[in-house]
């Protein structure tokens, strides 16, 4: 087996007495897409906040690269959910994406001018280059999407946690958000994607991850879309589009 | 020009309004810098908390080098006592708001009215014993600012904006995305307590001038006026400055022409800035807000006209516009504007027609239509029902959800009432 690059092991995390997280165990090896799926509240956000060391575990243990989270810091780029981002916050689309590179500046210094190239580079890869000097609110819910891709990719860390990155984007952004992580992917890079849409899941992910609380299934997409599985997960709740019949009529 | 004279340069001449000006200046210009933090992170309530605890810090810090060391009113010990209090308030907001179910703005309230209380018993338990004058640190008194003030303004002031230079990154970062901020190794909590604590030192220095109730309002009104005109944080903190500046500099005039107490008049002269910023921001003032809603044309309106010129014959009058569409007519003219200007019409008299850009997006919205009528009909909905609702359904017309349709729908050539479906 080829050498893992993350490591989960009796993960476990509560938020006050409610656990959010139970004994959750999978390992992730190098240049794979991962889809985490769960209903609303399974704890998917929770689970990536978990990876980049934002909330300390109850218990169980987090390796990147065979090594503690501690050891690994800047090696994990994030894009978070839409709705968790202060979007009248006074920042530009240029100074979003130079939020990559702050982990290379020392705090005595600026930003240096290779830093502003890798910037334009990666504002560039995900087509928000001629808005950089927009304020974030000022942009559709795709281009908002494609604004933090560009700070992860300028991170050029080799692990990227994206949260919905599909959620409330039209048909042609979600394509090019997801050439961009294909190609990411081809380039060597780990990307574990919360994604919502069950209907797309199998054909954008590698493998997928299906949480609620618990880890319920790991694997392949024809392994963990069972639909069993699926209706035990999402008691009812699931909407997959399922085909309207239409009569035809001459 | 006497008069002006008068008014404006003699009290420059005047000690105490120099020292006014300058401990103010240089006092609020840091508040108004870290108060763009503290309103970003939505810590409003830290300077409230903050001016409220000292006063028990103040006590504190005299007692102690009064009975350790017999030194009365050691200025030095009494700002540190201030700090540590604040500190411990905060603390205690954060721990209690916690391990308890009361809320964070119900235990602030407790917190800072308790630590207040302890300080105010404290001061009248020892009243023979300590000269602090309550009444100063209510309603501060920066007319009569001594120099050991001055020096604690510029001291602390100097050191904030030093702190805030170099951190700039860490601090902003940790404000917009706590997330990434501790994936990169930047400890969220430091960055906490160093801003608390430089909160803390400004808001105990700013007190003896402008007095206890006021400092929050140094502290958050220049930053949000300039939050206002700001899509760039180095821009808000700069225009926080300014208007911090302006608002010490006006008001001690206020101050001295209409013989006031000059805390109150400062932060009269910042309330003041603020509405006005508000009433008239270009971008996310109040009048530019009313304006952008006067011009807003509904998208369906728009569309609607397109498709009505086409369907009568590519040529329409805005008479019989306004007939068929049952639409005011001031919003009509100004939809009709709206389309001239994205050359979709051309209006040449009353006469009003389609260009070729119109007309292909007309076709779209038409070929939308007739679908969905299609796709209601198969759904089962009676005909006479169908053109209603798909003259709703018609303005979702994303490219990729109609050609579903039309896959679904087995690309029929005509809507249920045998019109033809444009490609
Ligand atoms: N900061 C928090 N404090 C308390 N409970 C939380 C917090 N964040 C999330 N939760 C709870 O933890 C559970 C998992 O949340 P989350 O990870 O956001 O789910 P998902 O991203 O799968 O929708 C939910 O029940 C949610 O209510
Ligand atoms: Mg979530």
């Amino acid at each position: 087996m080829a050498a893992s690059i993350i490591d989960v092991e009796n993960l476990t995390v509560s938020y006050g007495n409610r656990p959010a997280l139970l004994d959750i165990n999978f390992s992730i090896g190098p240049q794979q897409l991962i889809g985490i799926i769960g209903p609303n509240g399974s704890g998917k956000s929770t689970l990536l906040k978990t990876l980049l060391g934002f909330i300390k575990p109850d218990f169980g243990k987090i390796k990147i690269y065979g090594e503690p989270l501690a050891r690994n810091e800047g090696r994990i780029a994030y894009v978070p959910q839409r709705s968790a981002v202060d979007w009248d916050f006074p920042i530009t689309v240029q100074e979003v994406a130079m939020m990559g590179r702050y982990q290379y500046i020392p705090w005595w210094k600026e930003a240096s001018a290779r830093d502003y190239e890798i910037v334009e580079q990666a504002m560039k890869t995900v087509r928000v280059l001629d808005l950089s000097k927009h304020q974030i609110g000022e942009l559709s819910g795709g281009q908002q999407q494609r604004v933090f891709m560009a700070r992860a990719l300028a991170q050029q860390s080799s692990i990227l946690l994206l949260d919905e990155p599909f959620a409330g984007v039209d048909a042609a952004t979600e394509r090019a958000i997801l050439d961009v992580l294909k190609s990411a992917k081809e380039s060597g890079k780990t990307l574990i994607v919360v994604h919502h849409d069950l209907t797309t899941a199998a054909e954008y992910f590698d493998q997928l991850i299906l949480i609620k609380q618990r880890l319920y299934a790991f694997g392949s997409p024809k392994i963990v879309l069972q639909e069993e599985l699926l209706h035990q997960v999402y008691e009812g709740k699931l909407r997959i589009f399922s085909d309207i019949v239409i009569s035809k009529k001459g | 020009m006497e008069n002006l004279y008068n008014l404006f340069i003699d009290p420059l001449h005047q000690t105490f309004f120099q020292k006014a000006l300058l401990g103010g200046s240089l006092i609020a210009i840091a508040c108004g810098v870290i108060g763009c933090f503290v309103i970003l992170r939505r810590m409003a309530f830290l300077g409230d908390a903050l001016s409220h605890a000292m006063i028990a810090g103040v006590v504190g810090g005299y007692l102690f080098m009064k009975v350790i060391f017999s030194i009365e009113a050691h200025a030095p010990a009494m700002l540190i006592g201030s700090v540590i209090a604040a500190l411990i308030t905060v603390g205690l907001i954060s721990f209690v708001s916690q391990v308890s179910r009361i809320k964070e703005d119900a235990v602030i309230g407790i917190m800072y009215c308790g630590i207040f209380a302890s300080g105010v018993v404290l001061v009248s338990i020892f009243r023979d014993y300590i000269h602090v004058d309550i009444m100063h640190f209510i309603m501060g008194d920066i007319l009569g600012i001594t120099d050991s003030e001055l020096w604690v303004a510029a001291i602390v002031s100097a050191f904030v904006l030093t702190i805030l230079m170099f951190f700039y990154r860490h601090l902003q970062l940790a404000t917009f995305d706590p997330i990434m901020a501790t994936s990169i190794g930047i400890s969220v909590a430091l960055i906490d307590y160093s801003l608390t604590a430089c909160v803390s030192m400004v808001v105990v220095s700013a007190v003896s001038m402008v007095g206890v109730i006021l400092v929050v309002g140094l502290l958050i009104t220049p930053a949000a006026t300039a939050y206002l005109l700001s899509d760039r944080l180095p821009r808000m903190m700069a225009l926080a400055a300014l208007f911090s500046f302006t608002s010490v500099v006006g008001g001690l005039y206020l101050s001295v022409w209409l013989d006031s107490a000059g805390g109150g008049a400062i932060m009269l002269f910042c309330s003041f800035q603020f509405f006005v910023i508000f009433l008239l921001a270009p971008k996310y003032g109040y009048f530019s807000k009313l304006i952008r809603r006067w011009n807003m044309i509904p998208q369906s309106l728009l569309e609607d006209i397109l498709t009505s010129v086409l369907r009568s014959g590519n040529q329409a009058s805005s008479e019989s516009l306004r007939l068929y569409l049952k639409s005011s007519t001031k919003l009509l003219v100004k939809g009709v504007n709206q389309l001239q200007r994205e050359e979709l019409i051309i209006k040449t008299g009353k006469q009003i027609k389609l260009t070729d850009k119109g007309k292909e997006q007309a076709n779209k919205i038409i070929r939308a239509h007739r679908l969905w009528e299609s796709y209601l009909e198969a759904t089962g909905m009676p005909a006479n029902e169908v053109h209603r609702a798909a003259h709703h359904l018609e303005h979702l017309k994303d490219e990729a959800a109609i050609n579903y349709l039309d896959n679904k729908l087995g690309h029929p050539a005509h809507d249920p009432h045998g019109k033809k479906i444009p490609q």
